[in-house]
């Protein structure tokens, strides 16, 4: 189980000729993972949803709040005591490209974090073969074939195989996949998603998918929550089938509503909402976030904040003073 | 999962330093340049070993035959005592290839050790490390070595190899400091701390391979430098005459035997000349292969 | 130079890359025509040769690689694989614009748009540089841009959204009228993808254009595109008018393709990932067709033939399962009638 409260992180632009900018990436934001649960971060680029993946996966320091690994906080340890605690957590990188080394074999990329955790519990090399092929096999790879090669002989998704392979080297207890599929060839983005899936499913492994393609976060785990995130800030949170199916946040129908529809077999959404600018870092913190952009905007919005919670008739977290249903997702055309 | 399948640990490393040198071999192969680079460097450190050896010590003069053209007895010619120049070529190799040697090892051990540390720690370390190295930059080596020419004699290679190695690193320490930085960024060095591996293996097994055909070519080409240098210094006759080096003989073609005047000293002038150019050039070619030979990718295609 | 939308012909374009193992082809024999005023789609995968097929109309192709036959006539310009040299450079950008794939990278970091912008006008001789400027604010201001403060940055200081605005902006500033979009939307966020693919479509209306767009996503051709043509490995193997195709593919790798797209709603079982995978220049198959490895309707004869593409009015289809099932029902009709 892994929980924040309340996690910020600002981050220190140098300014062009004086003066240091601060982009505030993160504005206290909670979250809650059950082990073996799934959850999705969405948003648009430079929303802070990367920022906290890696805050999670102890790559990146936060400001302020707490986050908790099974029951232990971390804001109270330095930073050599919380390492072991965030091995749990590992990062699966959107790039399968850079995240192996070129001038390792497959077998050596494996082969160093397993003499590791051999050292750690006393097991022997001939174990160490043994769990390297295991990992292999448990991502779908033969490892007779694989272990010799490099990386450039694999292709994208193989790599990306590879990847999570050596993540399960350290028997993490849960997976941070940052658009792990959008470099991976359409075809073969499925298998990689479904492996997800199937990890969490035979392992018990959470997976926690970063992503801006909302149906691939339903993919992962229709059972888990999407957290939908802009400026920094959590706008609207819920069982995934929920806030894809019912979206109440103007920002979220907006995300929503850019989805490609595939005309000829699905219908687009009656209601489609289109934010009135693009995203600006240098729009006012005044009152809501999404306000300058939103086409629904009320009298409260300009001066006061939102803040996530429950209200009336709406099952799912949000951060609006006005919510209200609109249908903005496409539908197939059968069921129409 | 069947045992079988899966070299053990001790097999697979030496199949893989096998397709290494195999490898290594293809890339060669690739452009015959190259293998002419590597057959020329390669006798040039056979001169250097194996021909002082079987000369004798000290070389014979021939009074009948001062300062004589290049003929079928003596291929270069003699110098000023009657000595073949070719026979002197050779003698002279060992100073030069040794201190080169010696140079460029430091050059690259101090280099490398200094940039990697300063960039994979930044912080203070870096700031410390790089202002050192900026201070160490400054310092013009030519006059340097002329003050310190009038205390030490450099009658020994390992002397000026090891002043010009410490003039040396620098450049490779800032070069490999940026290399650093760009690399540590990368998802593979990210992953291998989210992992918990400890820092000696992501230098030494992670960063350190990246950087090889860069810091190959490095100490490659810091091996020009010092011949350059150090012939350059013998001379300019800052430095005593007594040792065997191409820069010396340079020195005595032009101001002793007079070879800018009269075509007898030739060969005097070209033995030395011939061989700086030899060795330069092998060095080049050699150089071009680099980057296949340690990147397993352009090794294997 | 016409002002009109000009067609474009390809026919029987054989493109090869020459590798240590010999010439390889990377698009094979494909034919193809672009309707004057039409946006067409070609959807592929990596290595199936879409992004040198969109070379290909600009003669742009760079050695290894090299057109070794067939044709593409572009009305107004006449064979571009005939073009050498001086014509062919003038003929880029004047009658064909291109929008580079990730047009992050295709824009110089040292000289602001402007400068850009008026180094492509010298080298295409035009005289009035300020009405070109002026053409530029103009287009920029259209796709929702500030002109002149765009036109005064360097790449650094616009977003992914904005430079691929840019980089649409110097494909059309010198008024042409065939424009090639090689994944444009790649890298882009969902919203800022929405906008881009919303002025791509307004812009080509507006400026009566005939437009290409060459991606891997399914998506954006369905959201653009009135044309769809799938590639893989270097083949053309379905083509006919977007709705119809997605709404009932035929060959069965645009099939498994459409399959493969998680959706927002229904059964999430349903999606189901293509086995194997695609073929990369080396490792297509010599003959026979090309998809067989990986497809499910395989058979004897797929080894050896590679199958034509078969018309059944606008679409066409090159498959030996569908065509001779489809061939089967017509002649079962015919009888029954």
């Amino acid at each position: 189980m892994i929980t924040g409260t309340g996690v910020v992180k600002t981050f220190k632009q140098r300014g062009k000729v004086l003066g240091a900018r601060e982009v505030r990436a993160l504005r206290g934001v909670d979250f809650s993972i059950p082990k073996g649960g799934a959850a999705s971060f969405i948003g648009e680029s430079g929303c802070g949803k990367t920022t906290l993946g890696r805050i999670i996966a102890g790559l990146e320091s936060y400001d302020e709040g707490e986050i908790v690994i099974d029951d232990v906080p971390m804001t109270p340890l330095r930073p050599k005591q919380r390492q072991p605690h965030f091995r749990k957590i590992q990062m699966i990188h959107q790039d399968p490209y850079s995240a192996l080394n070129p001038t390792r074999t497959i077998h050596q990329t494996l082969y160093a974090p397993l003499s590791l955790r051999a050292k750690q519990t006393g097991r022997s090399a001939a174990w160490i073969e043994e769990r390297a092929a295991e990992v292999l096999s448990l991502v779908g790879l033969d490892p007779g074939t694989v272990l010799g090669r490099y990386p450039h002989q694999l292709s994208g998704g193989m790599r990306q195989r590879v990847v999570i392979a050596r993540a399960l080297t350290v028997d993490p207890e849960m997976l941070v996949a940052d658009e792990a599929v959008s470099m991976i060839d359409v075809s073969l983005r499925l298998g990689i998603l479904a492996l997800l899936k199937d990890l969490r499913e035979r392992l018990g492994v959470s997976v926690l998918f970063i992503t801006h393609d909302v149906a691939t976060a339903r993919y992962i785990g229709d059972d888990g929550e999407l957290y939908v995130i802009y400026r920094g800030q959590v706008v609207e949170r819920g069982p995934v089938d929920t806030v894809i199916a019912d979206p109440v946040h103007p920002y979220t129908q907006s995300l929503l509503s850019a989805i490609p529809v595939l005309h000829g077999l699905e219908r687009p959404g009656e209601e489609p909402v289109t934010p009135l600018s693009s995203l600006d870092e240098s729009q006012s913190d005044e009152g809501c976030l999404f306000a300058r952009r939103c086409p629904f905007q009320g009298e409260r919005c300009a001066d006061e904040r939102p803040l996530l919670q429950l209200t009336e008739g709406v099952p799912q977290e949000h951060a609006c003073f006005y919510p209200e249903r609109r249908s903005v997702i496409a539908r197939p055309m059968s069921e129409v | 999962m069947s045992a079988t399948l899966i070299p053990e640990t001790g097999s697979a490393a030496s199949t893989l330093r096998r397709n290494f040198w195999r490898g290594v071999w293809r890339v060669m192969r690739r452009k015959p340049s190259r293998l002419v680079g590597v057959v020329i460097l390669a006798g040039f450190v056979v001169m250097a070993v194996v021909g002082p050896m079987l000369l004798p010590d000290p070389l014979p003069n021939d009074p009948a035959a001062i300062t004589r053209p290049p003929s079928w007895e003596h291929w270069l010619g003699t110098d000023p005592q009657g000595r073949d120049v070719l026979a002197l070529v050779i003698t002279g190799s060992r100073y030069v290839l040794l201190t080169a040697a010696i140079t460029a090892v430091i050059t690259v051990v101090v280099g490398t050790s200094i940039g990697l540390f300063s960039g994979f720690k930044r912080g203070r370390w870096d700031t410390v490390l790089m202002r050192l190295t900026d201070m160490k930059l400054t310092i013009p080596g030519l006059p340097l070595l002329l003050v310190l020419a009038t205390v030490w004699r450099f009658g020994s290679p390992w002397q000026m190899g090891l002043v010009l190695g410490l003039l040396g690193w620098g450049g490779v320490a800032r070069a490999v400091r940026s290399q650093t930085l760009s690399l540590r960024e990368r998802g593979f060095i990210e992953a291998a701390r989210g992992l918990g591996l400890s820092t000696t293996h992501i230098i030494g097994k992670e960063l350190l391979p990246s950087m090889a055909p860069y810091i190959a070519m490095n100490m490659l080409i810091s091996v020009t430098g010092a011949v350059y240098s150090q012939v350059g210094l013998f001379f300019l006759g800052v430095l005593p005459y007594e040792s065997d080096n191409w820069g010396v003989m340079l020195n005595l073609a032009v101001f002793q035997a007079g070879a800018l005047i009269t075509p007898n000293a030739l060969g005097y002038l070209l033995g030395p000349l011939m061989a700086i150019l030899l060795l330069t050039l092998a060095i080049v070619l050699v150089v071009d292969a680099m980057d296949e030979i340690f990147n397993p990718r352009l090794r294997e295609e | 130079m016409s002002n009109q939308a000009p067609g474009v012909r390809i026919d029987g374009l054989t493109v090869v890359y020459k590798t240590p193992a010999g010439e390889l082809p990377a698009v094979r024999g494909v034919t193809l025509t672009l309707e004057p005023g039409s946006i067409t789609g070609i959807v592929g995968e990596s290595g199936s040769g879409k992004s040198t097929l969109a070379l290909s109309l600009l003669n742009a192709v760079q050695p290894p690689g090299r057109i070794a036959g067939g044709s593409v006539e572009i009305d107004g310009l006449g064979d571009v694989v005939g073009l050498r040299g001086e014509e062919l450079r003038k003929a880029r950008g004047k009658h064909i614009g291109y929008v580079f794939q990730a047009a992050q990278n295709s824009l110089n970091p040292l000289k602001t748009v402007g400068k850009q912008l008026l180094d492509l006008g010298r080298s295409h001789g035009v005289d009035d540089l300020r009405g070109l400027v002026r053409e530029a604010k103009e287009l920029l201001g259209r796709m929702g841009l500030d002109g002149a403060r765009v036109l005064d940055s360097h790449q650094h200081e616009l977003s992914g959204g904005m430079r691929q605005r840019v980089g649409i902006m110097l494909a059309l500033v010198l008024n042409a009228h065939l424009v090639v979009l090689d994944e444009p939307t790649t890298a882009l966020d969902m919203i800022t993808q929405a906008n881009i693919l919303r002025i791509v479509r307004e812009v080509h209306a507006e400026r009566g254009l005939t437009t290409l767009v060459i991606t891997h996503d399914i998506g954006v051709v369905a959201e653009v595109a009135d044309r769809l043509a799938v590639m893989y490995g270097g083949r053309l193997v379905e083509q006919g008018p977007t709705r119809e195709v997605l709404g009932a593919p035929r060959h069965p790798y645009t099939r498994g393709l459409i399959q493969a797209i998680p959706r927002l709603t229904g059964d999430i079982d349903e999606a189901r990932a293509l086995p194997g995978r695609p073929p990369t220049l080396v490792t297509v198959p010599k003959e026979g067709c090309v998809f067989r490895e990986r497809c499910e309707l395989r058979m004897d004869v797929c080894d050896t033939v590679d199958p034509e593409p078969v018309a059944d009015g606008p679409r066409l289809v090159a498959c030996h399962a569908v065509n001779s099932a489809s061939a089967s029902t017509t002649v079962a009709t015919k009888e029954h009638a």
